[in-house]
C-alpha cells in the first residue's frame, strides 16, 4: 500500500517534471539571466516586449554578472546580464557583447558631515578620491583634504558583495573592487545606509539608489561628493549636475560625468545570435526599448553607440 | 480502497524491497560528506595547480585579480568569530538551562520553550538586518566610546554577537533535554546523602550529562562556524586579520556568498572560492573528530 502510493507519487512527479522540461525546449521561451544591477530594466523590457510579441515567453532572474555568464556559456540562459567589466578569461570565451544602457556610479557622504556644505562647495579631485578610496590608509583627515580645521578622518565604506558598481568605482583609478579598502557592506541599500549614520563616512553608489527615481531627489541621509575634474578646488558651473536625478542623468548622457565611473551595461549572448526572436528582442530593447531605460533610473545609449550595437547583429 | 488492498504485495518481497530501501537511504546519507567533499577538491583543482596549499594558508593577502590567494584572514575570522561567540552564548546557556530544568517554576519553562521555538524558527536575515540597526549603532556610538576605541560597529564583536543570540535556541533546548534525561532517582539518592541541591547539580546533574553538553555546546559551534547571512551583514568583511574585537573581520562563509553570484564565471576565482569551501569543510571536520574523540573518551570511562 505504501509503496503502492510511494510509485504513484513517484510517476506523478516525473510526469510534471517531464512537462516542465518540454516547455523548457520549445523555441519560444527565452531565458536572461545575470546581474542583479540590470534585473529591474530586464523585467521591465520583457514586459513591454511581450506586448508586441504574445506568444514569447521570457524568463528573467537574477543571482550575479558571473552566474548569467555561467548559464549562458552552459546554454541553460540564453542572454547574460552583465554589469561589471569583463575579466581577460572571460573576454577569450566566445562571446557576443551588447551594451544596453548606462549607468553611474556616484561617491557619497553623510549628511551627518558638518562640512557638508564645504564638501558641496569644493568637491574632491580624482587624485584625493584615489588616496581615500584605494590607499588603505586610516588618517586621512577631512580638514586636510578640503583645507580646514576639521580634523575627523575619513571613513571608507565599500561593498562587500562583488558587483558592477564597486567594480566600476574602482575602475575609475584604474584598480578593480578588490583594491578598495574599506568596511564591507552588503548590498546597495546596506551601503547608503551605513554611509549615513557615520559622520565622516564615504561610500559610493549607483544612481538608481543615491537617488529616488520617482521624485528626482537625493536619498535622505546622504549626498553627492561632488568630483572636482579640473582640481581647481572649487566646483565649477560646468561640473555642478548633482542636484536632481534628471541632471545628473543628463550629465552622464553628455559624458560630463566621467567614464568610468560612468559605465555601460551589457547583454551577452553566446556567439553571435542566431535565434530571430533574440535577435528582435535585442533590436527592440536598443531602439523603442530605450525609452523605458529612463524611467528606471538609468541613461539610455547614444545614438552613435546604438548605431554601433545594432551593426553587430547584422 | 479494499481493491488497493488486494494489491499488496508478497510479505517477502515487501520485506526485500523495503530492507534494499533503508539501507539505500543510510548508505546514501553516509556518503553524502564523502561526496561533497569530492566535489569542492575537484572544482578547487586548477588553484591548487597554480599555488602551493602552504603559502595560501599562511598569507594573508587576497586579492585574486592580481593573482594573490591568501585564506589566512579568512580562517582566522572564522575561528574568532566561532570562539568570540562561543564564550558570549555557551556561560548563558548552561547557566539557563540549569536553572529553567531544575528551579524555576513549570510555566516559566512551558514559556521559554515558546521563546526558543520562536527564536529558532526566525530567519537567519532577520537576525542581520537586527544586528545592523541595533547592534552595530549601539557598539558604534556607546560601547566603543566608552572605551577609549573608534570603530564603524561592523566588527567581529559585533558578528559574535548576532551568532550567540543566534546559537541559543539550539544550544539551550538541547541542554534543558540533556538535564532532563538525568533520572530523579539519582538526584535523590544525592540529597538523602546529605548533599545540598546546588552540589546534587553540580557533581549529580552535570557530571551525568556531561556528554550531552559536550554535544549541545559543539552543535552551538558548528552553527555558529557555518552561518553566512547575519554575520557577513554586521561583521565589516575586510579581508585582513582582525587585531582586536573592534576591527572588521571577513569569514570565510561570507567570502563565498558574497563573491559567488558575480565571480563564478572567472575560472580560477571561482576555484578560489570552492578552496575555501573546502577549507570551512575541513574545519568542520576536523572539530567534529575532536569532538567525537572527545565523546568517545568520557563513554570510555
Amino acid at each position: 500500500m505504501r509503496i503502492k502510493s510511494f510509485l504513484t507519487i513517484v510517476l506523478i512527479t516525473t510526469f510534471f517534471a517531464g512537462l516542465v522540461a518540454c516547455g523548457g525546449k520549445k523555441g519560444k521561451n527565452i531565458t536572461i539571466s545575470g546581474a542583479f544591477a540590470l534585473y529591474p530594466l530586464g523585467v521591465k523590457w520583457t514586459e513591454q516586449y511581450k506586448n508586441k510579441a504574445p506568444d514569447l515567453r521570457f524568463d528573467v532572474s537574477a543571482g550575479g554578472a558571473g552566474k548569467g555568464l555561467t548559464d549562458v556559456l552552459a546554454g541553460t540562459a540564453d542572454i547574460a546580464m552583465f554589469s561589471r567589466q569583463l575579466t581577460a578569461s572571460e573576454k577569450q570565451k566566445n562571446i557576443w557583447v551588447f551594451a544596453v544602457a548606462k549607468d553611474a556610479v556616484l561617491p557619497t557622504f553623510s549628511l551627518k558631515n558638518p562640512i557638508a556644505d564645504l564638501i558641496r562647495k569644493k568637491g574632491l579631485t580624482k587624485d584625493q578620491l584615489k588616496e581615500v578610496y584605494l590607499s588603505g590608509k586610516s588618517d586621512i583627515s577631512w580638514g586636510k583634504l578640503l583645507d580646514t580645521t576639521y580634523n575627523q578622518n575619513v571613513v571608507v565604506y565599500t561593498r562587500s558583495d562583488a558587483a558592477g558598481a564597486a567594480d566600476t568605482w574602482a575602475d575609475y583609478f584604474g584598480g578593480k573592487q578588490e583594491n578598495i579598502k574599506g568596511t564591507g557592506i552588503y548590498g546597495d541599500p546596506g551601503l547608503a545606509e551605513a554611509v549615513a549614520k557615520d559622520a565622516n563616512a564615504v561610500g559610493f553608489n549607483n544612481v538608481a539608489y543615491a537617488y529616488d527615481i520617482t521624485t528626482g531627489k537625493k536619498r535622505p541621509g546622504i549626498d553627492i561628493i561632488p568630483i572636482d575634474q579640473n582640481g581647481n578646488r572649487q566646483i565649477d558651473p560646468g561640473e555642478a549636475f548633482y542636484e536632481n536625478a534628471d541632471s545628473i542623468l543628463q550629465a552622464i548622457s553628455d559624458g560630463k560625468y566621467p567614464s568610468p565611473p560612468a559605465r555601460d551595461l551589457y547583454f551577452i549572448t553566446k556567439g553571435k545570435p542566431t535565434n530571430p526572436d533574440i535577435i528582435n528582442f535585442l533590436k527592440w530593447v536598443l531602439t523603442d526599448g530605450q525609452q523605458y531605460v529612463k524611467q528606471a533610473g538609468y541613461v539610455p545609449l547614444t545614438d552613435a553607440k546604438i548605431k554601433e550595437q545594432l551593426d553587430k547583429l547584422n | 480502497m479494499a481493491a488497493l488492498q488486494r494489491l499488496i504485495l508478497p510479505a517477502k518481497l515487501t520485506d526485500r524491497l523495503s530492507t534494499g530501501w533503508l539501507n539505500f537511504a543510510v548508505l546514501f546519507l553516509i556518503l553524502l560528506p564523502l561526496v561533497i567533499g569530492a566535489g569542492l577538491v575537484i572544482k578547487s583543482l586548477p588553484l591548487l595547480e597554480q599555488a602551493s596549499i602552504g603559502t595560501m594558508l599562511h598569507s594573508a593577502e587576497f586579492s585574486p585579480q592580481q593573482g594573490h590567494f591568501g585564506f589566512y584572514a579568512f580562517i582566522m575570522a572564522s575561528v574568532w568569530v566561532t570562539l568570540l561567540s562561543f564564550v558570549l552564548s555557551a556561560p548563558v546557556c548552561l547557566l539557563a538551562a540549569i536553572y529553567l530544568t531544575q528551579y524555576s517554576p513549570a510555566w516559566l519553562t512551558q514559556s521559554m520553550y515558546f521563546v526558543i521555538d520562536v527564536l529558532a524558527g526566525i530567519p537567519s536575515v532577520v537576525y542581520g538586518v537586527w544586528g545592523v540597526f541595533v547592534v552595530v549603532p549601539l557598539l558604534a556610538n556607546h560601547v566603543a566610546p566608552a572605551l577609549g576605541l573608534t570603530t564603524t560597529g561592523y566588527c567581529l564583536l559585533s558578528g559574535a554577537i548576532v551568532l550567540a543570540i543566534m546559537a541559543v535556541p539550539y544550544m539551550l533546548n538541547m541542554l534543558m533535554e540533556v538535564f532532563k534525561s538525568v533520572p530523579i532517582e539519582l538526584k535523590e539518592a544525592s540529597l538523602s546523602l546529605g548533599a545540598t541541591y546546588w552540589e546534587t547539580i553540580k557533581w549529580v546533574v552535570l557530571k551525568k550529562g556531561l556528554t550531552g553538553i559536550i554535544a549541545a555546546l559543539s552543535l552551538g559551534i558548528s552553527k555558529a562556524l557555518g552561518e553566512t547571512i547575519a554575520v557577513l551583514m554586521v561583521v565589516g568583511n575586510v579581508a585582513k586579520v582582525p587585531k582586536n574585537i573592534f576591527d572588521a573581520a571577513y569569514p570565510l562563509p561570507a567570502l563565498i556568498a558574497n563573491n559567488y553570484g558575480d565571480m563564478m564565471s572567472v575560472p580560477l576565482y571561482d576555484s578560489a572560492l570552492m578552496f575555501a569551501a573546502l577549507l570551512l569543510f575541513a574545519m568542520i571536520l576536523v572539530f567534529n573528530s575532536l569532538t567525537n574523540f572527545f565523546l568517545y573518551r568520557i563513554k570510555e570511562r
